[in-house]
């Protein structure tokens, strides 16, 4: 995790870009989900994808770290580059090498049921590091500590709440180091009052520098925390721009009609807090929207 | 083991031996009085008479003119038996002759007084007068409780074996079936989808490696569930020494002793088992959710350290139930390889059924001891699961 951040840059992050795709296909069968995807994250930048469901985006971010097998195209993370549609030794290099350096944090936790939250977190650095017990299970501590579970170290994954399990998951990513974070929906299987904890541990994450592609529907966490926005529709990138600008200029017609599906309306009282700070989109948000 | 009464390569002749001994001994000696005989020739002195089951035979020294079995006769208290069939034979170092009385006809009980006339070619008639206290056919009893108390020890301790024979067994079983089980499961997708992937022949080589396990696996599944266990028990009881014979004909240096019963009885029902369960195992491994093994690849986990780490623990819990149900019923068919000389349970009651002709008696003492280890074994698996799922309430 990259502590230390340079000055930000437009986009929100440093000039060293991480991830790069470029010409990404990928389709189930007849079903083409990812038409051509070129994309390109900065270190330190909070990417948010928003989009109508089936349009590619948790495929995008799955493709990311090969955990679907896209059919064209390449994907780099730091110095290590996949392309796609090959196969062999190299090509299983390549996706282990992206895959070290990415955590992700899936939609419904995927804890390890039979492992305590600390055997948890500590499972990936001792076998694939091959890290010494003492030193995982004291970078354990200080995981679950920046997550707020301290108290829950010998627990196990069915006696602690969706919202604990969901930080717990993202203890157990940040357990490896990743340089990037995919967040695939993180909050969708959350009960309302639980929301706020999880995304409060993804705000501290950004500010701590962290680079973020997160899938999401808490507008209110993509306009406070993302460095950019990208609105896809049907396996493209409709359009791209800082949370504000796409949400209260968006260009298309397409993400005008997403957006007035999907945010407040007017009266509607929104107030979902992560930090201390309102997440909702408040009160200007309806009048901006007219 | 002392107490093992015979060894195992002779034990169905050792018993076919006793029952015969036991048989005849009551016959002879059941024969009362020795006859005299009256009258000249034939012969000189009547030997003894015994009293078969529904027959009596009359044993004498053959005279200078033989017996004419249809024209002899037998009374029994003056009245005559109505014979069916006399058979006039040598015995001994002197003949026989065996009235066999008609099927409708039973003796009387009590004190008898027999009296035979044998009839000569030459006319002559020879007569032996003799008692006979007959006891009459004995009321038949369900059980033989001086059996049951004298064998039942010896039966119960064939429960030993056949609890050895079930824990190998199933040991045995459950390695086959976890490599069954992972061989089925290596297939990803079919020749068409790795075609349609990647339109590589390299990589189409590579896939048809690759689905090497999966073919060994579905083979062996295939064929132990295909075929009667009764059947592989007694293939691989004979195959195993004839292709070691074959073996020896061809590699001098190789010189492995022949497997006993137990050794065979135990291949097969470990590779029965395990076939069965390789389904079982196949089924609790599809039952971990994919995300359990999408989250550790994500972590960067291989393939193999997924399976043995995260997968496999989950599906063990899984199919304890039906690992214990198979476990009980592999106890029963252990019985089968009683056919192959293994000395277990079955096998002892069997040997003593034989031995005291109550079969009755020994094999419900059998099925007493294989309910009672069922029984244990059913609440041993009953416990485990209770803890399993309290475990899995916990985890």
């Amino acid at each position: 995790m990259s502590q230390t951040m340079p000055a930000p840059a437009a986009h929100g992050g440093s000039d060293e870009v991480l991830v790069e795709v470029k010409g990404l296909h990928k389709s189930f069968g007849q079903l083409h989900v990812l038409k051509g995807v070129d994309f390109v994250v900065h270190r330190g930048e909070v990417v948010v994808l928003l989009g109508p469901s089936g349009s590619g985006k948790s495929t995008l971010l799955r493709c990311i770290n090969s955990l679907e097998e896209a059919q064209q195209g390449t994907i780099r993370v730091g110095d290590v580059t996949v392309e796609c549609g090959h196969w062999g030794r190299t090509y299983e290099k390549s996706v282990h090498g992206v895959r070290l350096q990415c955590g992700m944090v899936f939609q419904d936790f995927n804890l390890f049921p039979h492992k305590s939250v600390t055997e948890n977190v500590v499972e990936a650095p001792l076998l694939v590091k091959g890290m010494k017990k003492d030193a995982a299970a004291k970078r354990a501590r200080e995981l679950l500590e920046q997550v707020g579970l301290s108290d829950r170290a010998e627990y196990y994954p069915s006696q602690i709440s969706g919202g604990q399990k969901q930080r717990v998951a993202i203890a157990r990513a940040l357990a490896m180091d990743p340089k990037l974070m995919l967040f695939d929906e993180p909050t969708s299987a959350l009960d309302p009052e639980l929301i706020g904890e999880v995304l409060l541990v993804m705000k501290d994450l950004a500010d701590a520098g962290m680079t973020m592609i997160v899938v999401t529907h808490e507008m209110g966490f993509a306009r406070d925390v993302a460095s950019r926005c990208i609105f896809m529709d049907e396996g493209v990138f409709v359009e791209e721009d800082s949370p504000e600008n796409l949400f209260f200029h968006p260009r298309h017609e397409r993400t005008k009609s997403f957006l007035r599906h999907i945010l407040p309306k007017e009266g509607d009282n929104v107030e979902r807090v992560a930090g201390g700070a309102p997440l909702g989109m408040g009160d200007e948000a309806p009048q901006e929207m007219k | 083991m002392k107490h093992r009464f015979v060894s195992i390569g002779v034990p169905l002749l050792a018993a076919l031996l006793m029952v015969w001994a036991l048989a005849l001994a009551p016959a002879a000696s059941a024969a009362g009085t020795p006859p005299k005989p009256v009258g000249s020739v034939p012969s000189s002195v009547g030997q003894s008479v015994s009293w078969g089951q529904g027959s009596v035979t009359v044993l004498y020294y053959a005279g200078t003119s033989p017996v004419v079995p249809a024209a002899c006769e037998l009374s029994i208290n003056g009245d005559k038996v109505p014979v069916a069939q006399a058979t006039d034979s040598s015995y001994a170092n002197g003949r026989q002759l065996q009235f066999s009385f008609a099927a409708d006809y039973q003796p009387p009980k009590g004190n008898l007084k027999l009296h035979a006339v044998l009839v000569t070619k030459s006319g002559e008639h020879v007569t032996y007068d003799w008692t006979y206290n007959n006891p009459g056919a004995a009321k038949p009893e369900l059980l033989d409780w001086p059996t049951i108390r004298q064998f039942w020890w010896y039966i119960a301790k064939g429960g030993a074996l056949t609890v050895e024979l079930t824990v190998i067994s199933i040991c045995f079983a459950v390695v086959f079936a976890l490599f069954g089980a992972l061989g089925r499961l290596s297939r990803t997708m079919s020749f068409k989808e790795a075609w349609d992937k990647y339109r590589s022949w390299g990589f189409m080589a590579l896939h048809t490696l690759r689905m090497i396990p999966y073919w060994i696996a579905t083979f062996y599944t295939s064929l132990f569930r295909g075929t009667p266990l009764l059947l592989q028990i007694f293939v691989i009881y004979y195959a195993i020494p004839a292709i070691i014979d074959y073996m020896h004909a061809r590699y001098s240096w190789f010189n492995i002793p022949y497997p006993s019963a137990f050794v065979s009885g135990c291949a097969a029902l470990s590779l029965n088992y395990g076939a069965y369960l390789t389904e079982v195992f196949r089924a609790g491994i599809q039952a971990v959710p994919k995300g359990q093994t999408e989250a550790a690849w994500a972590l960067g986990l291989s393939g193999g350290q997924t399976q043995r780490r995260i997968v496999l623990p989950q599906a063990f819990k899984i199919v304890i139930p039906a690992v214990g149900n198979d476990f009980i019923a592999l106890i029963k068919d252990t019985s089968l390889v009683s056919t192959i000389t293994v000395n277990e349970l079955l096998h002892r009651a069997q040997l003593v059924g034989g031995r005291t002709l109550q079969f009755l008696s020994a094999l419900l003492v059998a099925a007493a001891v294989y309910w009672i280890l069922t029984i244990f074994f059913s609440f041993w698996q009953a416990r485990l699961e209770r803890r399993m799922e309290h475990d899995r309430a916990r985890a």
